[in-house]
């Protein structure tokens, strides 16, 4: 628990700070009350530096996705608040709270990520349809083609691999240029191979489109893709870590486990 | 084992189960209810006959002519000598001469206004006698004496407004008599529906018979004999001039009487049960498809592991047996509420059978179970089957349901060859020559483009859905273009729940043809051949000398045209007799009406001869010049020559044989001739304020006599289109229940599809979007689904409608008339009851929490 203060610097006014895209200072989330409460999240300070690509790591059950839910504002806090870029989310009502998930976030899930009843392109372009703007076509071309799916583009869900369908998943996230996507497990259900697609896309959509990227997930090897890995246990971030590599998340993480069984 | 699951999954499942079982209780309560309703109703009249009739009843012979027809003529008697021969005869404690009519109007002197029922329910008047049997009693007052007092029956005299001491004045065919109120009688048992009015024996003779005789004769034995026994020493006694029957004949009589109008509530009741069980029908399949689709993967994961296609079919029968199990029991508790509300009702329109206890029997739950059990079990068939053959690769596919398999060739076929049979068939009826033929062509057509349409149906969804839609994502934005998607992702499912709506709008399209029809057709008629200007009838029996008197007395008429009815039998020259009525008219009347000529001339009507119709004329091979024996009652017997043959397709004259009074006159005595059925009149001044006055001061010269109405034309043609409407309103009432029950099946399909889509839902609120968005997605799906039924069922009936009017085009339905003005409102009335429909689904799917759909496994 020592290290937890490493994770964040001193808390900081976040719109003195461009280089945040999302943050929270003592986001507390409960679950329950009396005896059967649980704190998912307990004081959490945490900041997600723009045009970067953090990972959220973490043992069963230690609140990581309760933590992205938050920071994505579909889910409310007990207590802390928190913004994305220069708007505080918490106390947002609920179509304020739609209006920004529409305008500024992206998301990834780990499964059923599209409308079965919409092709891929309509899948792709879904936000930007809700929200009524006309997608820009050569950012959308070049997304669509940077997810290698020009020849699918016709097809509905149930006609393309798992990895196709996350990847539509991926470009319908960058298609509407959100300030932060953000992604549960989304190479969870993926074998390695069509999972390194993914990660290598989004990736590139870090180095190359400065997009912003949030991914909470198990596996070291998708979390070496990021260029900095949180590590959440019960609750708290205890550790974090920056540059990973598959084998120091792995040694992080054995470490971890070593810790909780002693 | 497999009740266990098949419980717990019902229970697990039951609130998507809520609406299939009001469905079911729905049409269980009619079924039931309406049995047990009618079975108190008989069983009370059974009980109030049994009380009241005597041992035997005589009552005289009647004329074979008048026997068949309903046309109220003179009342055939029993003299004094014969009741007295009856009294003497062995075993005869007592008979008693009774004097009842049922032509008599009884009037409120005070306000002109009839007393008692003005339609359907009769009006009995008749003698006071004290029989051992008596069905009322006097409650206030005491019975009538002498000629001033007169005895009401309770519910009749508290209708009007009438008590002890009020005048009331009876009209008979011999004159109008003034009477005090000296008692009001109350029924023993049960108000069977009918006014009743009593006065002593000789007022009674006086007034109702004009003679010292008797309607019939009431005998009650003193026990020594059986009534078998006195039937048959009074028949020895009295010759054949006379009908005798025994307390059981009565009884059978008269459960006749009340049954027909009791069958005729069962069968609109059971029209109800069986429309709602139709439309409940298609519920069910919805619902249990549903289900079977959401379960999908769990029975994959099932016959994965081994579970065999039957134990799967099983399980989900065994849930419809329960939900048709639990239906039908809460069916016959409701149809238990139905039946006493019935009771209420009855009790506004006079049958007063509170008092009587319901009369369930065993017969009521036997059918509410079969019906709802074999409705629901029969419904969940098609998904059961379904379920069997989901393949165990099901609980690998990851997106939860596959999309429906795509309607299959099999359906296409099978739906077009019936739709195009029932087409063929309507044409056919279209195109036929003879009336009943059509007829017969045109109700096989109808059920069999039905039930193509029904089958048809899912194929149609997905390209009629696809036009409807097309404008909704220019309309409406995403939540159009998701809304259409949704509607066409089920075609399965969109055509059971349009279908439910279809058939009661068809049914409403082409009802709503076919009378708009028949109104202008009617019109058209009485403008083309009706010169008369106005009309007198009567609602009670006929009108009698001193009213045409009274009318005739009226000032700026040109002239008064009388009409009686003679119940006659024809012998036409082939052999061939018919029982019917001519119609006997004053000379004026070919003047007020223009007669459709085929061969002959009107003329010749005030001339000696006679006139038949086209049809009768083909039938029977009749030309201008053949003789027509006629024989009226009391064996009057005349011939007369066909003079006019009038075109067919006239309403007003079809079937009609008109002669004149002065012909019927050479053969039937004036004391044998019945009074006026109907009475026109012309203005003497032609133009509007002249036929206004004339109108008016008819109206008034008639003012004592509230059983008549005088109409002009307008009028007149009001009265039809009144009469169509009550019909009208009969089948609106029909369907509205029709219509409730297919807003609960799109209910029912928009708030399962909800909880199907679950996760979508989350995930569209989750990027971005709105709750207004989301219920605009729910409601634009629902009003596709709806607008997509009425479509159909608009058009099925509008096909309907105009075969039928080409059917009947012959028979008086001349002129097509499509109420665009109906249909238009039909057609918007649908796209509200689907943003009605979707009220709860849409606030349900709002109230959706996303975390919680994103979770959902
Ligand atoms: N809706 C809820 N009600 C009660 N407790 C909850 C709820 N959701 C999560 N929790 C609890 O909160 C804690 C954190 O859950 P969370 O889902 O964030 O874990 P996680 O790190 O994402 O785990 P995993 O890696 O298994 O997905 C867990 O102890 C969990 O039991
Ligand atoms: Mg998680």
């Amino acid at each position: 628990m020592t290290t937890a203060a490493t994770a964040v610097q001193d808390p900081q006014l976040p719109g003195d700070q461009p280089v945040t895209a999302a943050s929270a200072r003592q986001v507390t989330k409960a679950y329950g009350a009396g005896e059967t409460r649980v704190t998912a999240l307990d004081a959490v300070d945490v900041d997600i530096q723009r045009g970067r690509f953090t990972a959220i790591m973490g043992p069963s059950g230690s609140g990581k996705s309760t933590l992205m839910h938050c920071l994505a504002g579909l889910d409310t806090v007990s207590e802390g608040r928190i913004w994305i870029g220069d708007t505080e989310i918490t106390g947002l009502k609920d179509k304020q709270l739609t209006r920004l998930r529409r305008d500024k976030i992206g998301f990834i899930f780990q499964a059923f990520n599209l409308l079965p009843t919409l092709n891929a392109l309509e899948n792709i372009t879904l936000p930007m349809d809700i929200a009524g703007r006309r997608p820009d076509a050569a950012w959308l071309d070049q997304v669509v083609t940077t997810v290698g799916l020009a020849d699918r583009l016709k097809h509905r869900p149930t006609q393309l691999s798992g990895g196709q369908q996350q990847r539509v998943a991926v470009a319908r996230a960058l298609a509407a240029r959100p300030e932060i996507i953000f992604g549960d497990e989304p190479t969870g259900n993926l074998d390695s191979r069509s999972g390194a697609e993914v990660l290598t896309f989004l990736r590139r959509s870090v180095d190359e489109l400065g997009q912003t990227m949030v991914m909470v997930t198990h596996d070291p090897v998708a979390a070496s893709y990021a260029d900095r890995v949180l590590f959440l246990a019960d609750g708290v971030i205890v550790d974090e870590m920056h540059a990973p590599t598959a084998d120091s998340v792995l040694e992080r993480m054995r470490r971890f486990d070593g810790k909780r069984t002693s | 084992m497999l009740l266990k699951t098949s419980l717990r999954s019902f229970f697990a499942h039951k609130g998507r189960m809520m609406l299939s079982l009001m469905a079911i209780v729905l049409s269980v309560a009619f079924v039931s209810g309406t049995l047990v309703f009618s079975n108190t109703a008989t069983g009370t009249f059974d009980k109030l006959f049994a009380t009241t009739a005597s041992d035997i009843s005589v009552q005289p012979q009647q004329d074979k002519v008048t026997k068949g027809s309903s046309e109220p003529g003179k009342l055939a008697t029993v003299p004094l000598a014969t009741a007295q021969k009856i009294a003497a005869l062995p075993g005869v404690k007592t008979a008693v001469g009774e004097v009842f009519t049922p032509n008599a109007t009884l009037v409120n002197p005070a306000t002109d206004k009839q007393v008692g029922p003005t339609s359907g329910a009769p009006t009995i008047t008749g003698n006071w006698v004290d029989t051992p049997r008596n069905s009322l009693e006097i409650t206030s007052g005491h019975v009538p004496q002498g000629p001033g007092q007169i005895v009401l029956d309770a519910d009749t005299a508290k209708k009007a407004g009438l008590g002890l001491g009020s005048a009331l004045r009876v009209i008979t065919d011999s004159g109008s008599y003034d009477f005090a109120i000296s008692g009001i009688a109350t029924f023993k048992t049960t108000n069977p529906g009918a006014a009743l009015a009593f006065v002593d024996t000789a007022t009674a003779q006086r007034t109702l018979l004009g003679s010292n005789a008797y309607t019939s004769v009431e005998v009650y034995g003193d026990g020594s004999r059986s009534n078998d026994q006195l039937k048959a020493d009074a028949l020895s006694a009295l010759g054949s001039g006379y009908l005798v029957k025994t307390a059981q004949e009565q009884k059978a009589d008269n459960a006749k009487g009340v049954g027909s109008f009791l069958d005729f509530m069962k069968y609109a009741m059971l029209g109800f049960a069986g429309i709602s069980l139709l439309v409940g029908g298609f519920l069910i399949i919805n619902t249990f498809s549903m289900l079977v689709a959401q379960r999908t993967r769990e029975i994959g994961l099932l016959r994965a592991i081994g579970g065999s296609r039957r134990q799967v079919n099983r399980s989900v029968l065994v849930e419809a047996l329960i939900l048709g199990v639990l239906g039908s029991t809460l069916g016959l508790g409701a149809g238990l509420g139905l039946a006493v509300l019935l009771i209420q009702l009855m009790k506004a329109v006079g049958m007063n059978l509170a008092g009587a206890s319901l009369e369930i029997g065993w017969s009521v739950p036997v059918a509410a179970y079969a019906v709802g059990i074999v409705i629901t079990v029969l419904a969940a068939w098609i998904p059961a089957r379904r379920a069997g053959r989901i393949s165990p690769m099901a609980a690998l596919r990851d997106h939860g349901t596959p999309a429906e398999a795509r309607a299959n060739r099999i359906r296409a076929v099978v739906g077009l060859v019936l739709t195009l049979g029932g087409a063929a068939l309507l044409l056919a009826a279209a195109s036929a020559t003879k009336a009943a033929t059509g007829g017969a062509y045109l109700g096989y057509g109808v059920v069999l483009s039905l039930i193509g349409f029904v089958v048809l149906g899912p194929l149609l969804a997905t390209t009629v859905v696809r036009l409807l839609g097309a404008a909704l994502p220019k309309l409406f934005g995403p939540s159009g273009r998701l809304a259409q998607r949704n509607a066409m992702r089920n075609p399965r499912r969109t055509g059971a729940t349009a279908a439910a709506l279809m058939i009661g709008l068809a049914l409403v399209t082409g009802a709503s043809v076919f009378t708009s029809s028949m109104v202008s057709s009617t019109s058209s008629q009485i403008d083309k051949s009706v010169g008369a200007d106005y009309i007198v009838t009567s609602n009670r029996a006929l009108l009698t000398p001193a009213m045409v008197t009274a009318a005739k007395s009226t000032a700026g008429l040109a002239h008064l045209t009388e009409q009686k009815s003679l119940p006659v039998i024809l012998t036409t020259p082939d052999g061939a007799t018919t029982e019917t009525s001519v119609a006997a008219v004053s000379p004026t009347f070919t003047t007020d009406f223009l007669l459709p000529v085929k061969t002959g001339t009107a003329e010749s009507v005030n001339t000696g001869g006679i006139s038949v119709d086209e049809t009768f004329a083909a039938k029977h091979h009749l030309s201008v010049g053949d003789k027509l024996a006629i024989e009226y009652s009391h064996g009057r017997k005349q011939s007369l020559a066909i003079g006019l043959i009038t075109a067919k397709g006239n309403s007003l004259f079809d079937g009609n044989f008109f002669t004149a009074i002065d012909t019927v006159g050479k053969a039937v005595p004036a004391s044998e001739l019945p009074s006026d059925v109907a009475v026109f009149g012309k203005a003497a001044d032609g133009t509007d304020k002249g036929k206004a006055q004339a109108l008016s001061a008819l109206q008034d010269s008639l003012k004592a006599y509230p059983q008549l109405t005088v109409k002009d034309q307008a009028g007149y043609k009001a009265i039809i289109q009144g009469q169509v409407n009550s019909l009208l309103y009969m089948i609106y009432g029909l369907l509205g229940l029709a219509i409730v029950v297919a807003v609960l099946g799109v209910v029912n399909t928009l708030a399962l599809s909800v909880v199907e889509r679950t996760r979508e839902i989350g995930l569209l609120r989750a990027i971005g979007l709105s709750r207004r968005q989301l219920r605009r997605m729910i409601r634009l799906e629902s009003v596709v689904i709806a607008v997509f039924g009425a479509l159909l069922g608009t058009g099925l009936g509008l096909a309907w409608g105009i075969t039928a009017q080409r059917v009947l085009s012959g028979q008086g339905l001349a002129i097509l008339t499509i109420p665009t003005g109906t249909i238009v409102v039909i057609l918007l009335a649908s796209a509200l009851v689907g943003l009605l429909a979707a009220l709860f689904p849409a606030f349900r799917a709002g109230r959706m929490n996303v975390l919680a759909a994103i979770a959902t496994d």
